[in-house]
């Protein structure tokens, strides 16, 4: 794709407003960047009450975050993969859980939490993602019919359906689903001014809800102790691997970590992927023809939206990327769009193509050991999510922008107006 | 005759190959991955090169 040349020292991808503007504007740069400046350096966004620190690398080619992703001894994740300042450890360790921990530690705690999560348990407590998305498809029809014949996308068919299988496999209780919605849009809101209202209170916002998601964690682990149910919590809470069971503190932050992420990722795949479909009607009919194509048209869906624009990783001694020197402590971002849409790997990486095979995206993360522990999950969601809409919801026509959240760590969609057609 | 080997320090019980060979993978109610006979050759290569943490491989015996 030839685009025209940008201003790159204008560009700061450390300003939410960058990621609020349209994909195209980033992709631009992405592209940009990968060509002229693969490692570019950026200072870090101001938050309040953090020491700001020395800034970071943007990594952007694929063989580099590969690179980094695949060599955990040299590229920690351990002083932080999930923000770009360096939190404090509790606070780090609280709402990173596995994501920002290195091993021996990453690999005992997933060890113990692979075996509540195999595909083969996963089979049998999420049997119900089709019933689930059924449901919300069909609640969807009777919000557009009770109305005017619109529905708001994120609201109604995208973050209802992962809400509901991740509480399911959790065992959350309905009326405390609301809650678990809300602190978790918190937690990663990245700020964004319309869920934290007010800037200075960002690392309160982040903290009282993580109390309250910690609050339920405590509540329902209890629970489970004294009455053993069929789902994730008591497989959590009783689950020993060599002797070793998870601690209090250990339980409750992959109880937020499962709930965070298991809500919010798929729920931006899911609804970019409708804007998608939408703006390739052809691709839309080809999918809706073929359920063959369910495969290959999921793994496209997060390669095109890639939900989780970075993680990061700090460098454990000086190294060396691409013949390029680093210090010790440098800190790298990897950015997952960025290397989904890489030339060198991916042949024509601006083409949305459902049939794309091979598709070697990193949107679940490069190879290496903090691979997307849902990775299965959520293929089944977003599999299991457009089917319905396809076959359920063929009227579905979006009618206007998305409201885009100004995050640049989650990419996400506020909003997505759009009606059903059929409604009359 | 062909044989999967599995880097016990590596293997992260991810799932993977068992979604890409369900029968020949399965990690066992502790986590630990269980290796069959590679009956399906052309799943079990698709399941080592999806492997995220790079613990399987083939290995060739007489």
């Amino acid at each position: 794709m030839s685009s025209p040349t940008l201003d790159l020292d204008a560009v700061d991808l450390s300003d939410r407003r960058f990621w609020g503007a349209p994909p195209e504007q980033r992709h631009a740069v992405y592209d940009q960047l990968r060509r002229e400046r693969p490692f570019a350096f950026f200072a870090e966004p101001v938050v309040p009450y953090i020491e700001p620190g020395p800034g970071y690398h943007a990594v952007t080619r694929y063989a580099d975050v590969e690179a980094i992703s695949c060599q955990p001894a040299l590229f920690s994740s351990g002083a932080g993969a999930v923000s770009i300042a360096d939190m404090p450890p509790d606070l780090n360790e609280f709402y990173g859980s596995l994501i920002s921990m290195d091993d021996p530690r990453h690999g005992k705690i997933r060890r113990i939490v692979a075996k509540a999560f195999t595909p083969r348990v996963l089979e049998k407590l999420v049997g119900n993602v089709q019933a689930v998305a059924d449901d919300v498809v069909a609640r969807a029809r009777r919000t557009a019919e009770d109305g005017d014949g619109t529905i708001d996308v994120v609201a109604d068919l995208a973050a209802p359906i992962p809400l509901r299988v991740i509480c399911d496999m959790m065992g959350v209780p309905e009326g405390d689903r609301a809650l678990v919605l809300r602190q978790s849009n918190v937690i990663l809101s990245g700020g964004d001014p319309e869920l934290v209202e007010d800037e200075e209170q960002m690392v309160t916002a982040f903290l009282k809800a993580g109390e309250e998601l910690a609050g339920l964690m405590a509540r329902l682990a209890a629970e489970r102790h004294a009455h053993p149910a069929d789902d994730l919590t008591t497989a959590l809470v009783t689950t020993e691997v060599d002797g070793e069971r998870l601690t209090h503190q250990e339980i409750a932050s992959f109880f937020i970590l499962l709930l965070v992420a298991g809500n919010e990722t798929t729920r931006n795949a899911i609804s970019q992927g409708v804007l998608a479909l939408s703006e390739h009607p052809a691709e839309r009919e080809r999918w809706a023809a073929d359920p063959g194509l369910t495969r290959t048209a999921v793994e496209e869906i997060v390669r095109w939206t890639s939900p989780i624009t970075w993680m990061r990783r700090t460098a454990t001694q000086d190294v060396e990327l691409s013949g390029q020197s680093f210090p010790a402590g440098s800190k790298f971002l990897l950015f997952y769009g960025a290397a989904n849409r890489d030339p060198a790997v991916f042949a024509d990486p601006h083409r949305f193509d459902l049939s794309r095979d091979p598709n070697p995206h990193v949107g679940f993360g490069s190879r290496g050991p903090h691979f997307c522990l849902g990775a299965h999950l959520a293929r089944r969601e977003i599999g299991v999510a457009f089917r319905a809409f396809a076959d359920q919801l063929p009227d579905l026509e979006v009618t206007g922008p998305p409201a885009r959240l100004e995050s640049s760590f989650v990419n996400g969609l506020k909003r997505l107006p759009a009606r059903l057609t059929g409604v009359r | 005759m062909t044989r999967v080997v599995v880097d016990r320090e590596v293997c992260m019980s991810a799932g993977v190959c068992e979604l890409e060979a369900p029968e020949v993978f399965e990690l066992d109610t502790a986590g630990r991955l269980q290796v069959g006979e590679p009956t399906d050759l052309t799943a079990v290569e698709t399941a080592v090169r999806a492997c995220p943490t790079g613990a399987l491989s083939l290995v060739e015996e007489d």
